[in-house]
């Protein structure tokens, strides 16, 4: 794995990289890839792939309102509220932003 | 009060018939933590108040003769990725330090319908992804046995609590290992259930496809306990489906059924005292008069491969949702820009804002900066993994070719279950290994699951259990086997278990 493409995949996941470990991630997962290859060898032309972790299909439900979870409660599970209204930082934003110092 | 040799079979009598009360229980066991957890580490959390108050519910209850549910004033340790409502749920991580769980896990549910008293939360690998607790964002949990060796993981908080007599029974989840694998290390038993067994509603997901929610405790009958409260059907989870009530076969039953033992778990590297372990137990049991038989599984060996691929797929994909403004804030992100500004300016000089690059936003910049601190290096790395295998160019290459050979893996069992009832094979390769000894070399720490993840690639139930310890240097350490079963046939090896912890 090259870093331009650490990089990106970085951007992808939305994470930051910390760049004192990117040698060391670029390494192991270099060291965890290289592993994956023996899987190559194995021939599985004719082996259809498993898509989930239960063969069962079709699991369906009447289409009821299940207040299971109330919306107050699911609401007081948000970190930040004022007024029935959930708080979030400013994210619309495409300058200014953090390096300003002003609002 | 001694502890040690209380079970959750034996409990209910001692209730009903005043040897000491639920309450008096409850208390024996928070000192225990009290005295016990700073040198093992094992819980992040401990509800103190309300494990009293619900235990004196159970007292009143007894007072007044009612009928007691099945786990009446039984002290448990649930895994802090379990969500009990209204309590703290951090999955051992930065991103999740301030969330309050804002409804039941339907395991917890049932719990505590059926009596039980959480003791408290217990520490695991960030989100479940380790084999040792060390990559928990609150501290290692270490083994009882000997305190410089990892107590094994994900499950790592429930096993040494229940080891070190803070707990009768715990509860964990197991997505490649991590109910077995620490219960082997610290010498408890733990089921891995059929995948669709217990629901997995109020479980903080880390592979969909894989996890699966199990007990552990110090006996197989209390583990089989602990799993008749926790299975079955629940609307919330569409995976999950009802099951047949744990029923323990008779030893007539038991000696007509047939062990298999896979040739290919008998590899370069396992270590001698694991092996003399799983020899013992098979002599043990064909004493019992049950048969065994010589199987393979070919495709084991691509197990950690493909394992290491689907799993951190799933990962990328489940933790997308923890964007660091949702379930909970970290201190870094304030309301205003203006908060927000100063906090980064004091906390960091390096503003990675890239002006140059067109989907640059505040938004952006949050979801990079939170999920970039508050998730540890191990979590980063698998979602970096799991994003790279789903990725355009390599999807079929790792991804489709992994969920294929999971096919053959799981093909491998169901041939295997034509000649045998049940797999025997080792937990680990080794016994618990020194802290720090794999934190530093990922591709280590996931060959430690090589025996475990087969059996979830396969979605089977499995029941670790242990069978000597043996002494290292000063320290003794506990030696583990596992029962492998048929899907949703939990009884089996329950059964088995069951009769070769009597004999």
């Amino acid at each position: 794995m090259k870093r331009e493409d650490l990089e990106k995949l970085a951007e992808l996941s939305r994470i930051e990289l910390h760049s004192e470990e990117e040698e060391k991630l670029l390494r192991d997962l270099g060291k965890v890839l290289d592993y994956f290859r023996e899987l190559q060898k194995l021939p599985t032309d004719d082996v259809l792939p498993v898509t989930g972790g239960t063969s069962a299909t079709n699991a369906i439900r009447e289409d009821e309102l299940d207040m299971h979870i109330p919306g107050n409660a699911a609401r007081a599970a948000f970190p930040e509220q004022e007024d029935g209204y959930l708080v979030i930082p400013p994210v619309f934003s495409t300058e200014g932003g953090f390096s300003s110092g002003e609002e | 009060m001694e502890l040690e040799n209380l079970t959750i079979a034996s409990l209910r009598n001692k209730l009903i018939q005043g040897e000491f009360s639920a309450a008096e229980l409850t208390k024996e066991y928070i000192k225990s933590i009290h005295e016990n957890d700073e040198s093992i580490g094992a819980f992040l959390e401990v509800f103190e108040e309300t494990a009293k108050v619900n235990a004196e519910e159970i007292d009143a209850r007894i007072l007044k003769g009612e009928e007691l549910p099945p786990l009446a004033g039984v002290p448990l340790a649930i895994k802090d990725n379990l969500l009990i409502k209204g309590t703290r749920t951090t999955a051992a991580s930065h991103i999740l330090e301030s969330y309050d769980a804002s409804y039941d896990a339907t395991v917890t549910e049932k719990l505590r319908s059926a009596g039980a008293v959480f003791l408290g939360k217990t520490n695991l690998d960030e989100f479940a992804m380790g084999a040792s607790t060390e990559h928990s964002a609150f501290g290692v949990t270490k083994n009882p046995y000997d305190t410089e060796r990892v107590a094994g993981g994900s499950s790592g908080g429930s096993a040494a609590a229940v080891a070190a007599q803070m707990a009768l029974g715990a509860i964990g989840s197991d997505t490649g290992g991590s109910i077995r694998q620490p219960a082997a290390f610290c010498g408890v038993v733990g089921m891995k259930p059929t995948y669709g067994a217990v629901s997995r509603s109020g479980l903080i997901a880390m592979a969909s496809s894989l996890d699966q929610i199990g007990p552990l405790g110090k006996t197989v009958e209390d583990v089989a306990i602990l799993y008749d409260a926790i299975r079955g059907k629940d609307p919330y989870d569409a995976t999950s489906v009802e099951t047949d009530p744990v029923r323990i076969f008779n030893l007539e039953r038991v000696k007509k059924f047939t062990v298999g033992v896979p040739k290919e778990y008998f590899i370069d590297g396992l270590h001698e005292e694991v092996q003399r372990g799983v020899e013992e137990a098979i002599t043990k049991l064909k004493t019992l008069g049950v048969k065994f038989k010589e199987i393979s599984l070919p495709h084991t060996r691509y197990a950690i491969s493909t394992y290491y691929i689907v799993m951190p797929a799933e990962v990328s994909s489940n933790l997308a949702r923890f964007d660091g403004i949702r379930y909970a804030r970290s201190p870094h992100i304030s309301r205003t820009h203006a908060d927000l500004t100063r906090k980064y300016a004091e906390n960091d000089e390096r503003i990675p804002r890239d002006s140059a690059n067109p989907r640059w936003s505040a938004l952006w910049e949050i979801y990079f900066r939170q999920r970039g601190r508050e998730f540890g290096a191990e979590v980063r790395r698998r979602i970096l993994l799991g994003t790279f295998v789903l990725s355009s160019g390599y999807y079929d290459a790792y991804y489709t070719k992994a969920q294929k050979v999971r096919q053959l893996i799981a093909r491998d069992f169901s041939e295997a279950f034509k000649e045998v009832d049940v797999v025997l094979a080792p937990v680990t390769p080794t016994p618990a290994f020194k802290i720090g000894e794999k934190s530093d070399d990922p591709l280590a720490m996931y060959l430690a699951d090589v025996f475990t993840a087969p059996v979830n690639l396969a979605g089977l139930p499995s029941i670790s259990i242990p069978v000597k310890k043996y002494k290292i240097g000063e320290k003794t350490l506990p030696i583990a086997f596992q029962l492998i079963g048929k899907h949703f046939h939990e009884n089996d090896i329950l059964s088995i278990g069951g009769w070769y912890e009597k004999e």
